[in-house]
């Protein structure tokens, strides 16, 4: 027969809570029905301990657990092995553990899955907010434990959340040692990252609508800061993603005749080494980028990017690429030579590829092209003129461009004249390739916004933008923005200004920062917030084995074996220390009165010529054994301890005046024995 | 070695306040002292325990002047005095008194035992049988007897001081922990130093040294000295070190047992007295120091001890270890 052991109330509503609040981010991400479930098994526990429902039975639970089975495969199924399959099954645990929680026992099991679910949170974000939460969750948790171990009679919330807060603020310098010094290893076994998540940010396809979706958007894409505090103006800041020179009269795409992403065809593809293709002028800006995560393996950077730490390799054309897919937030050194030339040699491969055009749509356009071409003399008048073409017509720079039939070209430059950037980018390029010069589209990021608290540049998915780049002989790639042709502001002072009455920009984001950033306090607060999170992405979240290692590098010049050593030794000394002082001070905190301090002191002075009064030894004892071993002692120690016995051990009642003086009279006694102590001291060697 | 250890802990002077009392205690000190020699801090002891009304029980070897001290403190006190000398076949009635019947009037009268005087010298005490012991210790304890249904009262002051032989001798039944804490004081006297033992190998017998002795305090002096020693002061800081004394013997795994509140409350009283007796009207540590050992001591047992004889070093360890000030 079990005793029926009754959780008692405070830690059953408290870890009912830590359980609540360790579901809540999850259940953002989490199908709608498990934060139902969830719902559902709190409050059945919550009136089980009300006595209005009972455990549930045998039946229940294998209902319970073939419904978790059933629902676990069907999720790996619609959205295979992956972090939301793994999270949402340990949720559907977590809270059907919550029902038969019984025992004492079942309530430390709870209590455990808290923390690491608190971690799941982890696994979609760090930022700072998410850190702040997880530690909320760990103190309620911590507030569950301690009402469990607490007797009824002192359980009151208030203190039993005080006390889990101070713990939690015991455990901070810990937590901050730990962070720096826990050897960072690779994990041994990895879950594929949010397999469901939609990649975002720019593609390696450019459909129209495709940026000007983006520009809706104002999440934001990635941090920017300059090395020296170079600073650019806004239309120098072209952060180029991709160079899509494929067209079939819709969409514009990379070239992948072989897989571009792995190193051996990028080694294959640049047969003309880099130097022949480059010719570095002017000076280099160094700058770091702190890219969010873009389910994407693409980088951006400026005009020809050149990564620093070797980390990645480049494309065809000086695109960057990382290593398989961005899944978590990357932060980037990159070098960058604004003003070089690429590629004066064109391979007639290459040449042909930035040439073709689709066949049979778009006649009128080829016609236009062909006309112009033959007005003017030279291929980079054509291109004034073209760009002239777009200035001086009544073109439109809109989010909402009218929908466009198959002669796209056609329609846009004769008949709707409306459009965004990549509109402008691909008809510019399409009149250049019609006129017989190589020209292709490059998509990408144009303008930040800077964060003059901690001095860096935000790039925003409105940002998002699409030029062209046109091969001229002797000059290689150069880069044209005809959007900047239609729409100046967009260029120069960015697309907030070039779009500030279209309704329809950033319209996903009911309360986005840059509808509010005309109100000036919200602003603030909004780069504020930003330059924390920036901080906090520098200093924690990029905080690996790399960094870890140039810390200790920094500190204590090379690393070696004997060094290591000597840290962690020392820092478990400093911690064996502090936690020995801690306890220490938590059985008992001598405090000694002035009195006693006051004539311990007379006690160390005498102790320097000898004298020391023993473990034990009373005050009046001390003096007849100073005054037979020393009796030039005898005056002064004899005034000491006669006005130390009168204070200390003569029970009287004394006002509070006669109480101060009284210890003025044991210091002046204090003092003249300092002052003679030379002397008498002295006494004794000349005697 | 048992009586080595009295002249070690003994502070090096004790520091004499000249008032009537300190006065009063220096003769009599001096009196008892002619007919036990050099033993004045025994003596000293002794009539410290007697003042604050506790029973002593001197624990030392055949032939060290135990008997000679009680007798010679019994004179100079002027206390009614008997003995009773313990042996195995010694019975309570012994003790207590017996009802006797008178043919003559056919009635039973009561004869009173040797345990109605102010000052009972049981002799021996470990050399009687548990049941005589309880019957003694019950006694000291209740300060009346009931022999058969009949409470009488004891007389008024009623001191018992009990001697015995170390119990590691043959014969003997030891006074277990719960009576030994009865006995407010337990004294060693020791071999008299070279000097003392001079003077006694040059004087004549040693009753002849007892009555010597001189009644040098009336009873109302030593009543006097017990409702005075009552209103002794004790400062917070001396509560503190008496209560750190006691808190060391406690939970510490070679005290076999930790001191009881009895026991801490017995350092409280002798030390006031002791205090008193030194013409001071307040407790200082010396004081504690002073009376600690004999207080304390049979108190006492390391772990590792089985016979009971450790509570002289562990008392040292005290006196050495736990500081005036915290």
């Amino acid at each position: 027969m079990e005793l029926n052991y009754q959780i008692p109330r405070p830690a059953l509503i408290w870890t009912l809570a830590a359980v609540t609040l360790v579901l809540l981010p999850q259940s953002i991400r989490m199908p709608i029905w498990i934060s139902v479930v969830a719902l559902l098994c709190v409050s059945w526990r919550a009136l089980i301990h009300n006595g209005k429902l009972d455990y549930p039975s045998r039946r229940v639970r294998v209902v319970v657990v073939l419904f978790t089975l059933i629902v676990s495969l069907s999720q790996i199924r619609n959205i295979g092995i992956g972090l939301d399959s793994a999270a949402s099954l340990l949720a559907l645990g977590f809270v059907f553990k919550l029902i038969e929680m019984r025992k004492k026992r079942d309530i430390y099991v709870v209590i455990s899955l808290c923390f690491v679910m608190s971690m799941v949170a982890f696994l979609y974000s760090q930022s700072v907010l998410t850190t702040l939460y997880v530690v909320l969750v760990i103190t309620v948790t911590m507030a569950a434990m301690i009402a469990l171990n607490r007797s009824s009679s002192a359980a009151n919330h208030s203190g039993t959340a005080k006390l889990a807060m101070k713990i939690s603020v015991q455990a901070l310098p810990l937590a901050i040692v730990l962070f720096i010094v826990f050897p960072r290893i690779a994990p041994l076994w990895a879950v594929p990252m949010q397999t469901g998540v939609n990649s975002t940010g720019v593609t390696d396809e450019m459909s129209p609508g495709d940026i000007s979706q983006l520009a809706r958007s104002a999440e934001l894409a990635f941090r920017v800061q300059f090395e020296d505090a170079v600073e650019l103006a806004h239309e120098q800041l072209y952060w180029r993603g991709l160079v899509l020179d494929q067209f079939d009269g819709v969409t514009w795409r990379r070239t992948r005749n072989s897989s571009s992403y792995s190193r051996a065809a990028s080694l294959a593809n640049s047969r003309i080494s880099y130097e022949d293709r480059v010719r570095t002028l002017g000076e280099s800006v160094n700058y770091n980028v702190i890219l969010e995560p873009t389910q994407q393996p693409w980088l951006f950077g400026l005009h020809l990017a050149e990564d620093i730490n070797d980390e990645f390799f480049s494309g065809r054309n000086f695109e960057l690429f990382n290593d398989g897919r961005i899944t978590q937030r990357l932060s980037y050194d990159l070098r960058s030579h604004l003003q070089s030339q690429t590629d004066f040699l064109l391979l007639s491969s290459s040449r042909n590829r930035n040439l073709e055009l689709p066949d049979d749509v778009n006649a009128r356009s080829l016609e236009f092209a062909r006309e112009l071409r033959a007005s003017v003399s030279t291929d980079r008048e054509y291109v004034n003129s073209v760009l002239a073409h777009f200035r001086m017509n009544q073109y439109f720079y809109t989010l909402n461009a009218p929908l466009l039939g198959a002669n796209r070209i056609d329609e846009f430059l004769f008949d709707t004249m409306a459009g965004f950037c990549e509109h402008y980018a691909s008809s510019f390029t399409y009149l250049m390739r019609a006129a017989g010069i190589p020209a292709r589209v490059v998509v990408g990021y144009q303008g930040a916004e800077m964060n003059p608290y901690e001095n860096y540049l935000m790039v925003y998915q409105y940002n998002a933008h699409a030029w062209s780049e046109v091969w001229f002989e002797g000059e290689g790639w150069v880069r044209f923005d005809p959007t900047g042709a239609v729409s100046p502001t967009r260029i120069e002072l960015g697309v907030q200004e070039a779009l500030r009455d279209d309704p329809a920009f950033m319209e996903d984001d009911l309360f986005s920062a840059a509808i509010f950033g005309g109100v000036g306090w919200l602003n603030t607060m909004r780069l504020r917030l930003d330059a924390i999170e920036y901080e906090w992405n520098q200093l924690v979240v990029n905080y690996d084995e790399e960094v870890q290692l140039e810390l200790f590098e920094g500190l204590l010049g090379e690393v070696t074996k004997q060094k290591v050593i000597i840290l962690v030794a020392t820092l478990a000394l400093i911690l064996i220390v502090t936690i020995g002082f801690t306890v220490i001070n938590i059985e008992r905190r001598i405090q000694r009165t002035p009195i006693n301090r006051f004539y311990l002191r007379a006690c160390k002075e005498l102790a320097k010529v000898n004298l020391v009064r023993r473990r034990g030894e009373g005050p009046i004892a001390f003096r007849d054994r100073v005054c037979a071993e020393r009796p030039e002692f005898a005056e002064v120690l004899t005034e000491l301890t006669g006005l130390y016995v009168e204070l200390t051990y003569v029970e009287k009642s004394v006002s509070e005046t006669q109480k101060k003086a009284e210890l003025q009279a044991l210091k002046a006694v204090y003092a003249k024995l300092k002052t003679e102590m030379p002397v008498l001291a002295g006494l004794r060697r000349a005697g | 070695m048992l009586s080595a250890n009295v002249e070690k802990i003994t502070p090096s002077q004790v520091e004499l306040v000249d008032t009537k009392l300190s006065q009063q205690v220096q003769t009599t000190v001096a009196e008892v002292g002619k007919a036990l020699l050099g033993k004045d801090h025994q003596i000293r002891l002794a009539l410290c325990c007697l003042f604050s009304g506790g029973h002593l029980l001197i624990e030392d070897l055949p032939g060290m002047g135990k008997t000679t001290l009680s007798y010679a403190l019994a004179k100079a006190l002027g206390l009614s005095y008997k003995r009773i000398q313990g042996t195995s076949d010694l019975l309570p009635a012994d003790i207590l008194g017996i009802s006797i019947f008178n043919q003559t009037t056919s009635e039973f009268s009561f004869h009173p035992g040797p345990i109605f005087s102010q000052l009972v010298l049981a002799d021996e005490i470990n050399r009687t049988t548990p049941k005589t012991q309880s019957a003694l210790l019950e006694a000291m304890e209740e300060r009346q007897v009931t022999i058969e249904g009949e409470t009488r009262m004891l007389p008024e002051p009623f001191f018992v001081i009990a001697t015995q032989n170390p119990v590691t001798l043959a014969g003997t039944y030891p006074l277990p922990e719960s009576q030994l804490d009865r006995f407010l004081m337990r004294l060693r006297l020791g071999y008299p130093d070279q000097r003392a033992e001079r003077e006694l190998l040059e004087m004549n017998t040693e009753r002849d040294k007892v009555e010597a002795v001189n009644q040098c305090l009336s009873l109302e002096d030593v009543i006097a000295f017990r409702r005075q020693s009552a209103e002794v002061t004790t400062s917070d800081s001396l509560l503190d070190y008496v209560q750190r004394l006691v808190a060391f013997t406690r939970g510490k795994d070679e005290f076999h047992f930790g001191l009881s509140p009895r026991g801490s409350l017995a350092i409280m009283r002798s030390a006031k007295t002791w205090a008193l007796m030194c013409g001071r009207n307040h407790v200082v540590p010396e004081d504690v120091q002073a009376i600690l050992p004999s207080v304390v001591e049979h108190r006492l047992r390391a772990t590792s001890d089985d016979e009971g004889h450790s509570g002289a070093s562990l008392v040292q360890r005290l006196l050495n270890e736990v500081d005036i000030i915290e």
